[in-house]
């Protein structure tokens, strides 16, 4: 605890923030995040709002998988289904942005209601299987259902529009991106302060005593995949207005997989966890560009250190799991325990 | 001490990390200059092909400049590393066009060239060309700033088409594709143009993209007794196995490739089962000396080792900027999208020095001009079987 910051009610000691320092690095923050666009150029920018986009699925996947112990590799399948969500509303209705990226969240946590009812049967691994069979079978679908999807050649997305305003560039968009982002993270840090939330936690704990507590495990269990879907659809909507082309391939397996890492990265089960590890898997890939670039090297030294910067990536996902297995939020909280003592302990 | 030289490193990292935000551009004038930019896919499952592009753009760019420039302007390749992901490739898009002014562009991917189309049209500066020869790019008006360096899928099942029909009127005819974007590509346009060549369709048979054990198609294609088997939509696999077991069988087809399985090396492969495997290319081979070619000499001279036909590819695409850049500036008019299209498409029987063995005219967004090839496995090269066909 925060030196100074004895807690003299329940209210207090469930509060997210609990202490002015808190409040005065969040109006930082807030700072930071409103003037960045203004100082930033668009490769930044865009950074900025794939940074966003990834934050929000990752969160949706550590509520299913950090909070509720239920592995799933059928993020980016959900992502797809909130993303053609988004696209088909977008091109037949050209219904409002919000709106659209609500459905998109609705009717992919639909998706993940359908494909969380083995949940209740299965667990770890074949539960992580049986995520893989359903992405499978939506691939099938966004290849398939022409009519809807486009088929293989996809939808083209109109960019995004509200009152007139065409999100059209990433500046445009981190304005529409961050703020939807934010909300979703603070909706899923305020979900763990509530009944649902720790049902969750109890059910990842061990799901036979939640039982006997009184908590109906498939109803938790679908509410934490229809939730963990939303996130994922909303996402996958925001992906949609961004990259403005969805096609069946925009949604490997493989990003299914780099959003767990993300969340095993940066920390399972703690809301920062899934910031600082969307942050980490997005931004360390280019950070490495950067760091190769800024080497007095000619470009034939960039092509031979293209493969040794992603074997630098891998190292430094396994260095984080071998060194710190609660990930990047363990670490970030170390540094702020040992600020909490500061001055008096150095 | 120790705070100085930490402080000084701190100074550093944030006046770089400024600079880089900033978007300052390089060090030296941008005057008389032409930026390519290119989303190279360096590493990741298509390095085979970004690594040879890399190196024949480089290559081009630097033979140019060697020799003057183009109307006195030097020629710059700023690459970045595209690992093949489509976020990747458009954050190296991003980076490069906000850090630098840039002409043309050279994409990775169809996925690219579609999602940065809507940019390209915004900016209104610069054109692009790329590593994929999708046939939905062949639109001027969805992709008015953008072209292929090469016949489109379409256009390449087209040559192979024509190619039958000369060698062997009303043949039957499979294809066999894979169940990807790139797969689908040109199937159901190429039934419409075997069929206006009098060829049949015989079977058209789509299988995973990684797929490993194709007995059951095997079957089917041995029903359909086609007596040639074009292949699209993979790059090697699962090609000799269908070969393979067509041996084991019998069965009396010549079996087909497009540009992307077409590579010597991909080709070689494939050992004793490539031999008599023939496909569409639509550039020289490194090695070709059936006509003369100045320009793959040159190459030869550069590098004395077997460069692939991405290389060439490269090297073609840079050679088509570089000559629209001159007709523009020639012309006297501003470096935009509109006048740098408008010189690319007055492009009209261009001598590519031997990259192409005819002259090239760019119709629509692409050079519809390619060779049927034959492995010759003896040899361990690709022999030409046709003279150059120029689809009308």
């Amino acid at each position: 605890m925060r030196i100074g910051t004895a807690r003299s009610s329940y209210r207090h000691d469930e509060a997210l923030f609990d202490s002015r320092t808190q409040y005065a690095w969040l109006a930082i923050l807030g700072v930071a995040l409103l003037g960045f666009p203004f100082v930033a150029d668009e490769y930044w920018l865009y950074l900025a709002c794939l940074v966003a986009i990834n934050i929000a699925s990752a969160t949706g996947l550590n509520i299913l998988t950090g909070y509720t112990g239920l592995v799933s590799l059928g993020q980016a399948a959900f992502m797809g289904i909130g993303a053609y969500t988004v696209a088909a509303f977008e091109q037949k209705f050209g219904t409002p942005v919000l709106l659209n990226l609500l459905a998109g969240g609705f009717v992919a946590m639909l998706g993940g209601l359908v494909v969380g009812l083995p949940s209740l049967r299965v667990k770890g691994l074949y539960l992580a299987i049986s995520t893989i069979a359903a992405s499978v079978v939506l691939h099938f679908v966004f290849a398939n259902w022409h009519s809807v999807t486009g088929g293989h050649s996809g939808i083209t997305v109109a960019p995004a529009e509200i009152l007139g305003i065409s999100f059209d560039t990433s500046f445009r968009l981190y304005w529409l991106f961050v703020p939807i982002t934010i909300l979703m993270v603070i909706g899923a840090a305020n979900l763990f302060r509530t009944r649902i939330g720790r049902a969750f936690i109890a059910i990842r704990d061990r799901d036979i005593s939640a039982e006997v507590l009184g908590i109906p495990l498939l109803r938790y269990k679908l509410l934490s995949f229809g939730l963990s879907s939303f996130y994922a659809g909303v996402a996958g909507g925001m992906w949609a207005y961004f990259f403005r082309v969805v096609t069946p391939e925009s949604f490997p397996l493989l990003m299914s997989i780099f959003f767990l890492a993300a969340i095993i990265v940066g920390g399972m089960g703690t809301i920062l966890g899934a910031i600082l590890g969307a942050i980490f898997m997005t931004m360390v890939p280019e950070a490495l560009k950067l760091i190769v670039g800024w080497l007095p090297l000619s470009t034939d030294a960039t092509l031979i250190l293209s493969p040794v910067r992603t074997i630098v990536f891998g190292a430094l996902i396994v260095g984080f799991l071998v060194f710190e297995p609660l990930g990047l939020q363990e670490i970030w909280r170390r540094i702020r325990r040992f600020f909490h003592l500061w001055p008096f302990r150095a | 001490m120790r705070r100085t030289v930490l402080k000084s490193l701190l100074a550093t990292a944030v006046m770089a990390a400024t600079a880089t935000m900033a978007g300052l551009p390089a060090a030296y004038a941008a005057d008389k200059e032409i930026v390519i930019g290119g989303s190279i896919p360096m590493s990741g499952v298509f390095a085979f092909a970004g690594i040879g592009i890399h190196a024949g753009i480089q290559d081009y760019v630097r033979m140019v400049n060697d020799a003057g420039g183009v109307e006195g302007y030097r020629l710059r390749y700023v690459p970045e590393d595209s690992a093949y992901a489509v976020d990747q490739s458009v954050a190296a898009f991003k980076k490069i066009t906000s850090q630098n002014k840039v002409n043309f562009y050279y994409g990775d991917s169809t996925a690219f060239s579609k999602t940065i189309n809507p940019e390209l049209e915004r900016a209104g500066s610069m054109i692009m060309s790329g590593a994929s020869f999708a046939t939905e790019l062949n639109d001027p008006e969805k992709f008015p700033f953008q072209f292929i360096a090469g016949p489109d899928y379409t256009q390449q099942f087209g040559i192979l088409l024509r190619y039958i029909a000369d060698e062997k009127p009303g043949a039957r005819v499979a294809f066999v594709y894979s169940d990807t974007e790139f797969g689908r590509d040109p199937i159901a346009s190429s039934r419409e143009v075997a069929q206006s060549l009098g060829l049949e369709v015989a079977i058209e048979i789509m299988t995973p993209p990684g797929a490993v054990d194709v007995s059951t198609e095997m079957a089917r294609l041995r029903r359909a007794r086609a007596d040639y088997t074009i292949f699209h939509g993979y790059i090697l696999g699962p090609i000799p196995e269908f070969i393979s077991q067509a041996r084991q069988l019998r069965l009396d087809t010549q079996f087909m490739g497009t540009f992307w399985t077409m590579d010597n090396s991909t080709v070689m492969q494939m050992g004793e089962l490539a031999d008599g495997f023939m496909g569409v290319m639509p550039y020289s081979y490194y090695y070709d000396d059936s006509t003369s070619a100045p320009m793959l000499d040159k190459i030869r001279e550069m590098r004395p080792e077997y460069q692939s036909v991405p290389y060439i590819q490269g090297f073609l695409s840079a050679m088509l900027y570089a000559e629209t850049a001159r007709r523009t500036i020639a012309a006297g008019q501003e470096m935009t999208a509109v006048n740098l299209k408008t010189a690319l498409n007055s492009i009209e029987n261009f001598d590519t020095g031997g990259l192409i063995g005819v002259p090239i005219t760019i119709s629509g967004n692409t050079i519809p001009v390619g060779r049927i090839y034959r492995a010759d496995i003896q040899a361990k090269r690709m022999v030409p079987a046709s003279d150059w066909i120029v689809l009308e």
